[in-house]
C-alpha cells in the first residue's frame, strides 16, 4: 500500500481487556530494603499499576501521539516480503531542510522522536532545519513485523533506506541510538557516500582497535593514557555488563520463551522495561502518565511486545556486532554521562571517521527524550554553518540562503 | 512450631483464580518454522494452557501427592529467624537404614525425587535401605521463604543440615544435582563432620589447574580427548552461548522477571517447561505431569518469584566458591548423565572432591532422578552399599536390610 496517513486509535476492546488483566494481577512478594537491586522495586510497580488501571488516561495520550504527523507505507525487503511500516514525517517549513532519518532502539519506539521534532524542524537564520522521519522499527509501534526468521540488521537497514527514498530523500542523514545505532551504522556501510551523506550516534560503540585492522588506532590506543572520564565510562560499562545484561542475554537466546511472559502480563512487561527507564537514564524525572504511556506503545503495539525483543536473536545470529568498519562517511558522536556503554574515543574512531564529537555531563541512554536541547545542540553544531558537516546533503543545507 | 503433617491442600480460591487468569491468556505470534529456536514452540504452549485450562485434573494430582509422607516444622536460620520447611521423609523399616538427604534445584522441587522413594527406602536383596528427606528448599514448594536479603548456599546448606539434626540424623549423607550440588558442597565445608558422605550428578567447577590439581592438570594435559569428552565440551560451550540467558536474569534481576512469573502462568510454564525439555534427555513428559510440575511452582507457599532469587544471592555472595584452603575429604561420588547441561571430561571431578565413586550412563539428563530413577538409585546403592567406597560412613546405620 501507498502512504496512507495514519491515526492511532485503539480500540475499546482492547482498553477494556487491559483492564481486565490489571484487575486480577498477582505480585510477587518482595524482600526487605531490597530498593533497586533485585530490579524494578514492588511499590513502584503497585503504584504504577493501579495508575494504569485508574486513573491513567489512554487517550489523552493517543490524543497527544496523534498531534504528530504519522502515515503507513507498504516497505518491500528481499527475501520477507511487504511490510508495512508506520513512520513520523515531519517537514520543516523550508524546502531545503536536511532530511534526517531518526531510528530508535529497545525499549525505545517512535516517540523518542517527539521532543526533538519541534527543534529540528524550526527555522531560523541561526540554525539549520531538518526534514524529520521517524519510522517504528518492524515489530514495534503500529509496524508490521517480520514474519519470517533471519530479519536482522541489514533488514532493518533496508527498511530505513526504501522508506527514505520512498519519501523523495535520495539523500539523506541519519540519528541513532541503542538499535538505532547499530542500524544506521550498517545503512551508511551499505549506502553511504551515495544516500548516506553523514551519521550521528548518541551511543558511539566499538570494540578495542585491533592492529590488524586499523593499526594506527590501535598504537595509539596502547600508548594514549585513559582520562579519568574514560577510566569512568569503562567502569559503568563493566557495571552494565555485570548486572545490567540479563535481558539482553535472554533476548539474544529465547526471545520466544521470554515473548509468553510478555504477550500476556501487563505487569511484568511493565517491570520489565519501567526498569531501564530508570536504570539507563541520568534521573530522568518519569511521571508516571510518562511511563504507562511508553508500555502502553508497547502493550498496544500491532505486532504486541513480543516481537519487539527478536531484534537480539536475530542480529546476534548474523554477527552483527561484528560488522563494523571504517567508512569515510561524516560521523558525529555525542557522548552522554549516563550511556550505558562507554569507550574511549578512539575505539569509536577505528570504525567511523569521527567529524564531530561533543561530550555531556548529563543525559543517559534515551538522550533525545531526556535532554533534547543537548541532542538538537550537538546536531545544529555538526551541520551548522561553520560546522563539520555543513552542506553535506547538495542542495540542502537546512538554510534559506543555500 | 515442631513437626506437623502436612498435606497439599490449594484452596478452591487459587483454583478459579488460575482459571481466570488462563482464560484471560494472551499468546504472541510467532516465527514461521521457528521450532525450538527461539524457545518454546506456540503450539506446545497453547495445548498446555488449554488442558491447564479444562481438563487437567489438579485434585487428582493433589492426591497422588499427598501419597507421600510430608511434614513440615521451623527451622531457624542465623540472621533469617525461623523459616518454615516443608519435606518429605520417607522411612525404611530397617533400623539401620542410611539417612540420605535429598536437595533439589531450580526448576526442580521435592516431587523430582518421588520416583527415587521406593527404590531406596525398600528392601531388594543386598542393596542398602535409606531413609529419605527431600525438603523444599525455602522459597519452593510449600516452604516459607526468608523476608531479608543474603539467604546463599551457607543459608541453605544450614536449613537443610538443621533439617537432619532435628529429624534425629546427626550422621547422614547427601544427593544433589543443580542448586543441590552448590549447597550439599556447601554442607561438606561447613559440616563434614555430619555430613559423611556426598553425591552428585553436577560436579560443577573450573578446569584442573596446575596450581591447585597437579597431577590431574598433567594427566588432562596428556590424556587425549576420548568422543564423549568431545561431545560434552561442545554441549558445554553451546549451553553457556545460547543456554543461559535464564541464569542472567535470574542472577541478577529476579525482581524485575518475578513480576512475569507472579502473574502469567502462561508466561511461568513457559519458562520452566522449556527447561523440562531441553534439560532432559527425550524424557516423554506427558502434558500433566508438565502441569503438576509447574502448578508446584504456581502454587507454590512464596510464589514462583521467590524461587529465582537463589541465583542472586548465590552468586552475590559467591559462596558457592570453595572456602581457601579447605580440601574437602569425605567420600564423594558422581554420577555422569549425558544429557545433563554441563559435560566436562569426567577426569575433571576429582578436582571437585574426594572423588571414589564414578558412574558414567549413556541416557539420562538434568533431572535424572526423575528421568531414570533406577540408574541413579542403583548408583546410590553402589556407592553406600557394602563393597561400595562409601559404605558405613554413618555409625551403626550401614543400611544393611536384614536388620
Amino acid at each position: 500500500m501507498t502512504k496512507q496517513p495514519f491515526t492511532l486509535h485503539v480500540p475499546d476492546s482492547e482498553l477494556e481487556y487491559l483492564k481486565k488483566k490489571l484487575e486480577v494481577s498477582r505480585f510477587p512478594d518482595e524482600l526487605e530494603g531490597a530498593g533497586w537491586n533485585y530490579g524494578a522495586p514492588l511499590n513502584d510497580v503497585k503504584r504504577l499499576v493501579a495508575r494504569w488501571k485508574d486513573g491513567f488516561d489512554w487517550r489523552a495520550s493517543e490524543a497527544h501521539i496523534n498531534t504528530l504527523p504519522q502515515f503507513t507505507r507498504d516497505i518491500e525487503v528481499e527475501g520477507h516480503g511487504t511490510l508495512n511500516i508506520h513512520y513520523v514525517h515531519k517537514k520543516s517549513k523550508l524546502e531545503s531542510a536536511i532530511p534526517l532519518l531518526f531510528v530508535h532502539g529497545w525499549p525505545g519506539h517512535f516517540m523518542e522522536v517527539s521532543k526533538i521534532l519541534p527543534l529540528l524542524t524550526a527555522v531560523s537564520p541561526d540554525q539549520p532545519s531538518f526534514h524529520v522521519v521517524a519510522f517504528s522499527l518492524p515489530g514495534y509501534g503500529w509496524s508490521d513485523a517480520p514474519k519470517k526468521p533471519g530479519f536482522a540488521a541489514k533488514q532493518f537497514a533496508e527498511v530505513g533506506h526504501k522508506l527514505m527514498l520512498s519519501l523523495g530523500y535520495k539523500e539523506y542523514v541519519t540519528q541513532g541510538g541503542d538499535w538505532g545505532h547499530i542500524i544506521t551504522r550498517t545503512m551508511q556501510q551499505a549506502y553511504g557516500g551515495t544516500h548516506i551523506k553523514a551519521w550521528h550516534t548518541n551511543m558511539p560503540t566499538a570494540g578495542p582497535p585491533q592492529f590488524s585492522k586499523t593499526p594506527l588506532q590501535f598504537l595509539k590506543f596502547l600508548v594514549t593514557p585513559w582520562t579519568p572520564k574514560e577510566k569512568a565510562g569503562l567502569a559503568r560499562t563493566m557495571q552494565f555488563r555485570q548486572s545490567g545484561n540479563g535481558y539482553f542475554q535472554e533476548q539474544s537466546t529465547k526471545p520466544q520463551t521470554l515473548g509468553y511472559s510478555l504477550a500476556d502480563s501487563p505487569v511484568g512487561l511493565l517491570a520489565w522495561i519501567y526498569e531501564k527507564l530508570h536504570d539507563w537514564t541520568d534521573n530522568y524525572p518519569w511521571t508516571d502518565d510518562e511511563v504507562l504511556t511508553w508500555v502502553s506503545i508497547y502493550w498496544f503495539s500491532k505486532a504486541g511486545p513480543a516481537a519487539s525483543v527478536r531484534i537480539y536473536y536475530e542480529t546476534n545470529k548474523a554477527g552483527d556486532w561484528t560488522t563494523a568498519r571504517w567508512t569515510k562517511v561524516p560521523c558525529g558522536a555525542s557522548y552522554f554521562a549516563r550511556e550505558l556503554v562507554q569507550v574511549p574515543k578512539p575505539w569509536f574512531g577505528a570504525i567511523a571517521n569521527l567529524v564531530f564529537t561533543s561530550d555531556h555531563d548529563s543525559g543517559g541512554h534515551f538522550a533525545a527524550f531526556e535532554v533534547p536541547e543537548l541532542l538538537v545542540g550537538d546536531l545544529r553544531k555538526m551541520y551548522g554553518v561553520g560546522g563539520p558537516a555543513f552542506r553535506v546533503v547538495p542542495g540542502k543545507s537546512g538554510y534559506a540562503t543555500a | 512450631m515442631s513437626e506437623q503433617p502436612f498435606k497439599v491442600s490449594i484452596p478452591d480460591s487459587e483454583l478459579d483464580f488460575l482459571r481466570k487468569k488462563l482464560e484471560l491468556t494472551r499468546f504472541p505470534d510467532e516465527l514461521d518454522e521457528a521450532g525450538w529456536d527461539y524457545g518454546v514452540p506456540l503450539t506446545d504452549v497453547k495445548r498446555l494452557v488449554a488442558r491447564w485450562k479444562d481438563g487437567f485434573d489438579w485434585r487428582a494430582n493433589e492426591a497422588a501427592i499427598n501419597a507421600l509422607p510430608q511434614f513440615t516444622r521451623d527451622i531457624e536460620v542465623d540472621g533469617h529467624g525461623k523459616l518454615n520447611i516443608h519435606y518429605v521423609h520417607s522411612k525404611s523399616e530397617a533400623q539401620n537404614a542410611i539417612p540420605l538427604l535429598y536437595v533439589h534445584g531450580w526448576p526442580g522441587h521435592f516431587l523430582e525425587a518421588t520416583k527415587l522413594l521406593p527404590l531406596l527406602t525398600s528392601a531388594d536383596s543386598d542393596s542398602p535401605v535409606f531413609h529419605v528427606v527431600v525438603p523444599s528448599l525455602p522459597g519452593y514448594g510449600f516452604s516459607e521463604t526468608t523476608k531479608k536479603k543474603g539467604f546463599a548456599a551457607s543459608q541453605y546448606a544450614e536449613v537443610s543440615h538443621k533439617l537432619m539434626l532435628s529429624l534425629g540424623y546427626t550422621e547422614y549423607v547427601t544427593v544433589g544435582g543443580d542448586w543441590g550440588y552448590w549447597i550439599t558442597r556447601r554442607i561438606q565445608h561447613l559440616y563434614p563432620d555430619h555430613a559423611k558422605a556426598w553425591h552428585t550428578t553436577y560436579p560443577r567447577g573450573n578446569a584442573p589447574q596446575l596450581t591447585s590439581n597437579p597431577i590431574i592438570w598433567l594427566r588432562h594435559l596428556l590424556t587425549p580427548y576420548t568422543q564423549r569428552d568431545r561431545e560434552g565440551l561442545k554441549r558445554s560451550s553451546d549451553f553457556v552461548e545460547k543456554g543461559r540467558g535464564y541464569n542472567h536474569i535470574q542472577s541478577t534481576k529476579p525482581q524485575t522477571l518475578g513480576y512475569s512469573l507472579a502473574d502469567s502462568p502462561a508466561g511461568l510454564l513457559a519458562w520452566i517447561y522449556e527447561k523440562l525439555v531441553l534439560w532432559t534427555d527425550n524424557y516423554p513428559w506427558s502434558d500433566d505431569e508438565v502441569l503438576t510440575w509447574v502448578s508446584i511452582y504456581w502454587f507454590s507457599r512464596a510464589g514462583p518469584a521467590a524461587s529465582i532469587r537463589i541465583y542472586y544471592e548465590i552468586t552475590a555472595a559467591k559462596d558457592q566458591l570453595d572456602t581457601p584452603g579447605a580440601k574437602l575429604s569425605n567420600p564423594f561420588g558422581v554420577s555422569f548423565f549425558p544429557k545433563e547441561l554441563f559435560a566436562p571430561p569426567i577426569s575433571w571431578a576429582h578436582t571437585r572432591g574426594n572423588l571414589v565413586f564414578k558412574s558414567v550412563h549413556d541416557r539420562g539428563g538434568h533431572f535424572s532422578a526423575y528421568e531414570v530413577p533406577e540408574l541413579l538409585a542403583s548408583d546410590v546403592r553402589r556407592f553406600f552399599g557394602k563393597g561400595g567406597p562409601a559404605f558405613g560412613v554413618v555409625h551403626g546405620k550401614d543400611g544393611s536390610p536384614s536388620n
